[in-house]
């Protein structure tokens, strides 16, 4: 969000004797209006702006002052000038949103304070953050939070993984709706336009409590986008070009506010190639697969995003209704798909830009509503939302056992609808108390087409009922507790394969039968969920303890799945018996932070009762390997541990470092650890910032170096992957081209220097021994109107 | 409120220290199978031909550091071009055709008494009345732990 500009000038000019004066004027860039009642002071200065903007201080001995000016509705910014003769014009360009209604509180508390008062391990990220750590897709942007990787299916999309879990162990939240997708699917990413989002906060650890079914490693919730100031208009234009797979992408939004309505909107594109490699063949098994260019053969992918909100505001009442929409097309690599090596008559290497199968497309559209009333004591909200996500996974027809070639490249179509109702009343019964309780209810509808079965057709229905207090023990001292019920049925619906296979009977003789693969079946299911907590906050240290349960409830998948996976040569069997998940959690956390320097730890302790996990077996089913999901009990340890200190003035330096220890401690493959754990990983950052250099402001150098050690701790079908140290330099400064404009954003970035070549262990390609991209150079400017 | 930060240090301190506790590593079977066509008996070799209504014995050796559990064959048209083998030298391919009625053999067996060596053998008598043409033919096998290991080679059935 580029929020207001504030644009203030000191000229100063006129002395007499040794002392000066400055002179300056306060104005609102967006507006050009000056701004009056503007504080500024330092140093035993002080001014107020007039109503034309300008202020004046007269008497200044020679010498560098520090100068903050501040105003309610700005944040205040420091400036150092050097006042003397000759003094130079300075201009200080700050950049801040306008206060959102929910945070004017009678106690007037920050974010900040807010989320050390709260005893639940969260991390709430910037804009600034999300804007200098862009990658190519959200989650791959907040990789570089301590805690926080991907699944990457290629270079455009990627899967959330939270301390080692993902897939549905982990809740996307947008505008406080769940986000539902075909989030189990091994080649499916997050369908979210990561130019839309202004903050996320990640919640590291179980939080069913207030989030429900299948938050039980983590949540992903992106924030609902700040209020706009009244009267105001502004936009953006983002526009960025890399090398690597020769991305081009524009994206633009504006929001405006007259007095009580808003509006805002953000149209955005993205077209990429083939990313490159930094290898001249891939050796797979006993397959070589020789690139053409470095280039890994059908990874070109385009994305095209629409969004729109328009809101209202008035006393007590805040509603704002959203509409958007995803929509992406992926190749995928074409001499394997999955793990099945493919031949094929198609020309990849024509082009780098074309999407040839196999790949899929994915739109995904969503309508919600988020409702706040206050009446008296209570705060009520209400959110409605409405998704629906049509996937289709597209490849050549090919014969596989008993299957005859199919008739056309839709392979798997999968079609879901997804109704969501919250509402939750935080109200204050008594002093010191705050108390919220709600319901969910959510209402999913899954259909599937194509002739390739994953998961069955299914409608599940879940409702869930909460309470929690927030008790203020003394200021410093607060605790957390909470219980959550949850109810939920699945219906899976009867599928039957379009084509007979051949069973021998045990007579002696042989039918041709088309078999069920799934069947109607009603399964409810019911869950406890709960929460414990306590913060303290010492000076500037802050203490947490929670204790938590979670759950998550069975998938259609994992209950009624009853298929063949070619492209990962296994059957997949589901278990009608499973048990929700449930998993208990003891959290810590300490945060010191000082104004130089900060530090923080958060490890943790899991355990899971019965973690639902597809395990390969030692037996076939036509000729694949059978994976059946089984439960078993797991045991998790680990965290991460941070520090960064402002070292010199303008040098800033930080430390993080991830580990999750898992391992199964009971069922058919005790003593292992689970699929895709991130091995042990650390990043270093180095951060200088220079003087103004010409037109460019606050320039910046950075670099991000990540060693991340090799993962030894595998589970079939896994292999060893090897440690790797990969570095990353950005510049990014401010443009003032033209002095009546706002500044534009501009960042260059190197991603993997040297050039590197190697594995992550946690890539959906990396069974098939890909390595990660190479080298690629990445210009974002970022234009305000 | 007292509250005595050194004991938050200790309990992270039996945290960071338990959860590096030793590993259990020893005794976990983190090995794939192998599987070998390449020796002398060993059928059928890359590009073979076989001869429709004649009888061959698929012959591959499989081995495991710990337990072989079961293997399985599985013979399929490539009248498409869909894949190619996994061994050294290219095997010439028929033009793309149409199946009519196509061979498919998918067989699944078991091998009994925890062995580390086995050699598969298995007798197969080419039906007259399917298609000649290119085929595909695969052989893989999972041990005890669930590791599996996969060849295939390309074939041709001759009248």
């Amino acid at each position: 969000m580029l929020g207001v500009w504030l644009y203030f000038s000191l000229i100063s000019i006129t002395f007499a004797q040794d002392s000066f004066q400055i002179k300056g004027s306060v104005v609102n860039a967006n507006t050009l209006q000056p701004i009056e009642g503007a504080n500024i002071f330092g140093n035993g200065l002080f001014s107020t702006s007039s109503s034309t903007g300008t202020f004046t201080i007269k008497n200044v001995v020679e010498g560098t002052y520090s100068i903050t000016i501040s105003h309610i509705g700005y944040s205040s910014e420091t400036v150092s000038i050097r006042v003397g003769p000759k003094m130079d014009t300075l201009k200080v360009y700050l950049r801040e949103s306008v206060t959102e209604l929910q945070d004017v509180e009678v106690n007037g508390k920050t974010h900040k304070r807010e989320a050390q008062e709260l005893a639940t391990v969260s991390h709430t990220v910037s804009k600034d953050f999300l804007e200098n750590n862009r990658e190519n897709s959200l989650m791959q942007t907040l990789k570089n939070i301590p805690g926080v990787s991907t699944i990457n299916i290629g270079s455009g999309q990627s899967k959330p993984v939270i301390r080692g879990l993902g897939f549905n162990r982990v809740v996307v939240v947008q505008n406080s709706i769940k986000h539902e997708a075909q989030q189990w699917g091994n080649d499916h990413g997050l369908e979210i336009d990561q130019y839309g989002v202004e903050s996320v906060k990640i919640i590291k650890g179980p939080a069913s409590l207030q989030y429900g079914s299948d938050a039980i490693s983590g949540v992903v919730d992106i924030q609902a986008s700040k209020l706009p100031g009244k009267n105001s208009f502004k936009g953006e234009v983002n526009m960025l070009g890399e090398t690597n797979n020769d991305l081009l992408g524009v994206s633009t939004g504006i929001q405006g506010r007259k007095n009580k309505w808003f509006y805002r909107g953000r149209l955005t594109y993205r077209d990429y190639g083939d990313y490159k490699v930094p290898a001249d063949r891939i050796n797979y098994e006993n397959y070589i697969f020789e690139l053409h260019d470095n280039n890994l053969r059908n990874t070109a992918g385009k994305e095209a995003d629409a969004s729109l909100g328009i809101g209202f505001i008035s006393g007590n009442i805040k509603s704002e209704t959203n509409f958007s929409n995803v929509n992406a097309k992926n190749g995928f690599f074409a001499n394997a798909h999955g793990l099945e090596v493919r031949s094929s008559s198609i020309d990849y290497d024509s082009s780098n830009r074309d999407i040839d199968l196999p790949y899929h497309k994915v739109n995904h559209f969503k309508i919600t509503n988020n409702t706040t009333v206050g009446i008296g004591n209570h705060t009520l909200q209400l959110d409605l939302g409405y998704q629906n996500n049509h996937r289709e996974e597209l490849s050549e027809p090919v014969p596989h056992g008993y299957m005859p070639t199919p008739p056309d490249s839709k392979e798997r179509i999968f079609d879901k609808n997804t109704y969501t109702l919250n509402i939750k009343d935080s109200f204050s019964p008594y002093q010191r108390h705050d108390v919220a309780a709600g319901v969910n209810l959510e209402y999913q509808d899954n259909n599937i087409g194509g002739w390739g079965f994953l998961i069955p057709a299914y409608n599940r229905f879940t409702i869930g009922a909460f309470a929690y207090d927030q008790f203020e023990v003394h200021q410093d001292l607060h605790l957390l507790g909470g219980l959550r019920y949850d109810y939920g049925a699945l219906e899976s619906k009867s599928h039957y394969d379009w084509y007979s296979s051949t069973v021998n009977n045990s007579d002696g003789s042989t039918s041709y039968i088309y078999l069920q693969r799934a069947k109607n079946k009603t399964l409810d299911f019911g869950n406890i969920s709960a929460s414990l907590g306590i913060s303290y906050i010492h000076k500037n240290t802050t203490y947490k303890v929670n204790l938590g349960k979670s759950f998550r409830m069975p998938l259609a998948n994992e209950l009624a799945s009853d298929g063949v996976n070619y492209h990962m040569y296994r059957y997949e069997r589901g278990n009608l018996d499973l048990d929700p998940e449930s998993s208990y959690q003891l959290d810590l956390d300490i945060d010191h932070t000082t104004t130089s320097f900060s530090f923080g730890a958060s490890p943790f302790v899991n355990f899971f009762e019965n973690f639902i996990y597809l395990n390969p077996t030692s037996n076939y089913y036509e000729t694949l390997q059978i994976y059946e999901y089984t439960q078993s009990k797991v045991f998790r340890a680990g965290g991460e541990i941070r520090a960064s200190t402002t070292l010199l003035k303008n040098l800033q330096l930080d430390a993080s470092a991830e580990y999750v220890y898992s391992r199964q401690t009971s069922g058919p493959k005790q003593g292992f650890t689970l699929p895709f754990s991130p091995p042990l990983a650390g990043l270093f950052s180095a951060s200088y910032q220079f003087k103004d250099f010409l037109f460019l402001g606050k320039p910046q150098v950075r670099a991000d170096y990540r060693i991340t050690a090799a993962q030894n701790e595998i589970v079939p079908p896994e292999e060893v992957t090897e440690g790797y140290q990969v570095l990353n330099m950005s510049f990014t400064a401010q443009m003032n081209l033209f002095k009546s404009a706002k500044p534009f954003d501009v960042r260059v970035k190197l991603n993997n220097v040297l050039n590197t070549h190697f594995y992550d262990h946690t890539s959906f390609y990396r069974l098939i021994d890909v390595p990660e991209p190479g080298r690629n150079l990445s210009i974002s400017v970022t234009i305000p109107f | 409120m007292e509250f005595s930060t050194k004991y938050f240090y200790i309990a992270i301190l039996i945290l960071v220290v338990s959860s590096c506790t030793t590993d259990e590593n020893a005794d976990k079977d983190e090995q794939k199978p192998t599987i070998d066509i390449n020796y002398d008996e060993g059928f059928p070799q890359a590009c073979s031909q076989v001869v429709r209504g004649e009888t061959y014995s698929f012959k591959a050796m499989v081995s495991d550091n710990a337990e072989l559990a079961s293997y399985s064959l599985d013979i399929h048209h490539n009248f498409d071009h869909h894949t190619h083998d996994d061994q050294d030298g290219e095997c010439s391919l028929d033009p793309k055709k149409t199946p009519t009625n196509p061979w498919i053999f998918i067989e699944n067996y078991s091998i009994e008494g925890g062995l580390t060596n086995y050699e598969i053998g298995i007798s197969l008598t080419i039906p007259h009345n399917i298609d000649t043409g290119d085929y595909h033919c695969s052989f893989s096998v999972i041990d005890e732990t669930g590791w599996q290991s996969r060849t295939s080679v390309d074939i041709k059935i001759i009248e």
